[in-house]
């Protein structure tokens, strides 16, 4: 996209609508997989669902797999692909505060919209607590901002970082991945199971 | 018949999914590796120095110095010691082999400005140039016969003979000037410069007599 876009083969003022269009196939999905459902989202902590830890898992092998093999047939450049800048105290406290976010509504920020739209309840709460987080936020900013943009490492990835080969890095996860898809199927055969 | 044993694939759906993965990421590690360009490709290169474009004659470096043209940016890839004994006005000096220094990179990577590279010869510039170039880098051109093109273009012009066409005098004339401009100075200018350093003192004492015959009024 951002090649069509950059090559002005599509306009930038069509952004927002791309975005538009982008978001309600996103929202589709969530929502016809059961991701607007909190006990849904919340099973993988308990151990009686693992969709969630599946459907990431996936999503980032397929992706990393796809991309590098772009990479390797010279249709991407993976060097010049966008790196989210990491701020580490940042990542590690918002992480701490999402997590327990996660754990204790049942949602995540994309997921909680989903349910807001097909009328949830538990969603309009989540949403609302999001929201009194974000006015906090932005009334404290002044006094967030030195670990908000402070320990900044740069676009930095493991495998810059580490020097790790970077296909050695996806077979490895990739086994990793499976792994954990057996046990999580293993988990959820032992625990009792949840109708929902 | 078909039913039952599309069931007993399909149960097998997710082991099988998980093999295709494990084969497709295998995949990525036993491929062959291979050197990846950086840069243009290797045929856009190639072109780029068959041709004689990136040239630039000591005439037209002159001519732009004297009208003090801000839109180039000379840089001499020459080492330290030599830029210090001798080098073209306002050169920058980035050294071969640091030309890819970060502190040097907002002067080449940028399309403000032409850079004109310059050495002894164009040897060296050439291969400065080669190395930006192949990194795109945009505005590149070499000074044709560096820095002893240089000297015996503009700083000691070839007279020439006398059967030579007009063209040739005028050529002659304009760089002989060139070089009066960088510094140079001709016999036969110098002794005009003494001719005109005489004909003060003259007047200076014509002044004098008559300041003397206005004081005896």
């Amino acid at each position: 996209m951002e090649f069509l876009i950059a090559n002005t083969i599509i306009p930038t003022h069509w952004d927002s609508i791309i975005a538009i269009c982008i978001g309600i196939a996103f929202g589709f999905v969530l929502e016809s997989s059961g991701f607007s459902s909190s006990r849904k989202m919340a099973g993988v902590f308990y151990g009686y669902d693992f969709a969630v830890l599946k459907v990431f898992f996936t999503a980032a092998v397929v992706a990393v797999i796809g991309i590098y093999y772009l990479d390797y047939l010279g249709y991407v450049d993976v060097g010049e692909l966008y790196i989210h800048p990491t701020y580490v105290w940042g990542a590690i406290i918002g992480g701490a505060i999402m997590g327990v976010g996660f754990i204790a509504g049942g949602f995540c920020p994309g997921t909680s919209l989903c349910g807001v739209a097909i009328g949830k309840i538990d969603a309009w709460v989540y949403v609302l607590g999001m929201f009194i987080g974000i006015f906090i936020f932005s009334e404290l900013y002044s006094f967030f901002e030195p670990i908000y943009t402070g320990y900044f490492l740069g676009n930095i990835t493991l495998i810059d970082s580490f020097g790790w080969n970077p296909y050695w890095t996806i077979f490895i996860f990739s086994l990793i991945a499976i792994v954990a898809f057996v046990v999580a199927d293993f988990v959820r055969k032992k625990i009792k199971k949840v109708f929902y | 018949m078909d039913k039952k044993r599309f069931a007993k694939i399909s149960s097998f759906r997710y082991a099988i999914m998980a093999v295709v993965l494990i084969l497709l990421a295998g995949g990525l590690v036993i491929l062959p590796k291979y050197e990846k360009n950086e840069g243009i490709s290797a045929d856009q290169l190639l072109s780029n120095i068959i041709s004689l474009e990136r040239y630039v004659s000591a005439d037209d470096i002159s001519n732009k110095l004297i009208t003090q043209d801000p839109s180039f940016i000379l840089i001499d890839v020459r080492d330290k010691e030599s830029y210090g004994k001798y080098t073209l006005p306002n050169a920058i000096n980035i050294p071969l082999k640091n030309l890819l220094d970060k502190e040097f990179e907002a002067y080449l990577n940028q399309d403000q400005y032409d850079v004109v590279f310059f050495s002894n010869d164009n040897f060296y510039a050439d291969q400065a140039w080669a190395i930006c170039n192949r990194l795109s880098y945009a505005n590149l051109h070499v000074l044709k016969g560096g820095l002893n093109g240089w000297f015996t273009t503009i700083i000691n012009p070839e007279k020439p003979s006398e059967n030579m066409p007009a063209s040739a005098f005028e050529l002659y004339n304009t760089r002989k000037a060139a070089s009066m401009f960088f510094g140079v100075v001709y016999p036969d200018q110098a002794k005009i410069n003494t001719v005109v350093k005489r004909a003060p003192k003259k007047i200076i004492t014509v002044k004098k007599k008559k300041r003397v015959a206005e004081g005896g009024c």
